[in-house]
């Protein structure tokens, strides 16, 4: 079920990628979690509050934030860490199918001695292992700046792996669902617009739920409902989550594999 | 036994039809062409052998067991190379090679070197600094990498230079002579005179004619141009001559299309003061235009 000359070698193709995006995430964490000293007043907790409720929750923010490192990193950077990095997971899962059509790769690679669905697995592999590469680095830089820097006393390093973690599965379904969608189109642009898409799609989702009590039921749509960052890092891990999020990454891989199976390569 | 089987194969694509109702059958051993003009069905044809694309109807044996409950595993024992060549841009040759080398239980790379040394490719470039006839260059030598029982070509000779050509040709006579079946497309009637056994002609999607290459409709049709010294042939002659006309670029000259023997041909041509003359093989568009009595793509019945 499996194909291991397939896996590294995507590895290999999207290691470029990989390093762009991890610059990124770390960037956003530096520039995020490091101002974080001064944000950290009284000043600032009363403007937060000043805000009608609605909006700051539909930005993922609460006042306890700005005085809690853990709950600030947890909850906040992390909820736009989780943002970019979903975009990501969706555009290497449905580059990793869509290019080989693109470029007329397909022609050879569809025509080795591998069954289609192990191609898709295989391709699902490398795309976890670089999917935990990019949130290793991200938990690595989150633990170096806030346990050397911003806050070395009280920076809960166990408490921010729960959260990484919940962040890192919310990317796992996010490339799931790219995998399933991916065999229906042929053109990388396609899948990186369905990316961007559902990436930024479910966080509108997530913060129309917080935002209007009439549009509570929206949460269920939307990965971060399932990560539950902010819960994670309180040390309250959303069993739900933990379930439904590996669940769509798997499921969205076996879709793709049925999908990619019943397709036609026109090229 | 039969290396390839195909029983009414049909694809349309959405409303257009890419082949219909195909029939044909490949022996194991043998060399076999299939020729058309472009957009014949051709490249249709071979990705339906392949399994790259799902009949609308009709089936495909390979080895006896057909597509697709073969699987994988039955690329095993196929090599393929398609029209035209792609491959990921960031890998180099090398890679490429080692890559497609990995899905295949090749103990030494000793044929390997001799593809690469035979088809003179350097495979330390990127793949996108590789020119056309480079990449096809890397094409064959992965899809004979494995010396598979069974080689589907799409249009091999196209985009490569003469002497790169003829060594292909040579290392798929060699092939063959091992036991290796060999199926292949193109549009040149003497890529197909060379080396196959038996031939299929395709236009429009349908099978026009099946059978040995010495049997090839049209086979014995000579293209004659010429220009007679002084007065205009006659009427008589320039029929004589398959309906020759005059060229419009080129006044004086006629050129048509002859089903005399070559000797009779000359032997005609040998009462005229001549000032000019050629005589070629037909191209298959030619060839077809004899088939079909007017232009290609009109339709009509084949003299078949």
């Amino acid at each position: 079920m499996f194909n291991g000359n397939i896996s590294s070698t995507e590895i290999s193709l999207n290691r470029r990628g990989l390093l762009i995006w991890t610059l990124v995430i770390i960037v956003v964490i530096l520039v995020y979690l490091g101002p974080f000293a001064f944000l950290e007043d009284a000043g600032l907790v009363e403007m937060i509050e000043g805000y009608p409720e609605a909006f700051t929750a539909g930005l993922g923010m609460t006042p306890e934030m700005f005085v809690d490192v853990n709950l600030y990193h947890g909850g906040l950077v992390l909820l736009y860490v989780v943002l970019l990095a979903s975009i990501y997971s969706m555009m290497l899962a449905g580059g990793m199918v869509t290019r080989d059509v693109e470029l007329g790769a397909v022609e050879f690679l569809y025509t080795r001695p591998v069954p289609r669905s192990v191609i898709l697995v295989s391709k699902a592999s490398a795309f976890l292992v670089l999917l935990t590469l990019l949130w290793i680095a991200a938990y690595l830089a989150s633990t170096v700046v806030g346990s050397f820097w911003i806050a070395p006393a009280v920076f809960d390093i166990y408490a921010q792996f729960s959260a990484h973690l919940m962040g890192y599965l919310a990317c796992l379904a996010a490339g799931g669902i790219a995998f399933a969608l991916a065999p229906l189109f042929d053109r990388t642009q396609a899948s990186t617009t369905l990316a961007i898409g559902f990436g930024f799609g479910f966080f509108l989702l997530n913060s129309l739920a917080a935002m209007y009590e009439q549009l509570h039921f929206l949460q269920y749509l939307s990965i971060y409902y399932y990560a539950d960052l902010s819960g994670a890092v309180a040390g309250e891990m959303f069993l739900t989550g933990l379930v439904v999020l590996p669940a769509l990454f798997f499921g969205g891989v076996a879709a793709g594999a049925v999908l990619i199976k019943k397709k036609d390569f026109t090229v | 036994m039969y290396a390839v089987e195909t029983e009414q194969l049909t694809k349309y694509y959405g409303q257009n039809r890419g082949i219909a109702d195909l029939s044909m059958s490949v022996l194991d051993g043998e060399v076999f062409g299939l020729i058309g003009p472009n957009g014949a069905g051709k490249t249709t044809t071979i990705r339906l052998l392949l399994g790259l694309i799902k009949p609308s109807a009709g089936f495909v044996r390979i080895f006896g067991r057909e597509l697709p409950a073969a699987g994988g595993k039955f690329y095993r024992r196929v090599g393929y190379l398609p029209a035209e060549v792609s491959y990921y841009p960031e890998m180099t040759g090398r890679d490429l090679i080692e890559y497609s080398a990995g899905f295949y239980s090749i103990g030494s790379f000793q044929w390997v070197e001799e593809l690469v040394d035979r088809l003179q490719f350097d495979p330390d470039k990127k793949v996108r600094a590789y020119s056309h006839g480079n990449l096809k260059k890397l094409g064959i030598i992965q899809a004979l990498m494995h010396k598979p029982l069974l080689l589907i070509m799409d249009e091999p000779g196209s985009g490569l230079e003469p002497l790169v050509r003829q060594e292909l040709f040579k290392i798929l006579e060699e092939l063959n002579q091992r036991g290796a079946t060999i199926f292949f497309s193109t549009h040149v009637l003497k890529e197909v005179e060379r080396i196959c056994s038996r031939v299929a002609m395709v236009k429009d999607g349908r099978l026009l004619h099946i059978g040995p290459v010495d049997e090839l409709p049209g086979r014995n049709i000579r293209v004659v141009i010429f220009k007679v010294s002084g007065s205009r042939p006659s009427s008589a002659a320039l029929e004589k001559m398959g309906e020759a006309r005059e060229l419009p670029s080129r006044p004086g000259y006629y050129r048509g299309l002859s089903h005399l023997p070559v000797n009779e041909l000359v032997s005609y041509l040998s009462r005229f003061n001549l000032d000019y003359l050629r005589i070629t093989d037909p191209s298959l568009e030619e060839v077809l235009f004899h088939l079909y009595e007017f232009s290609p793509g009109g339709g009509g019945t084949p003299h078949v």
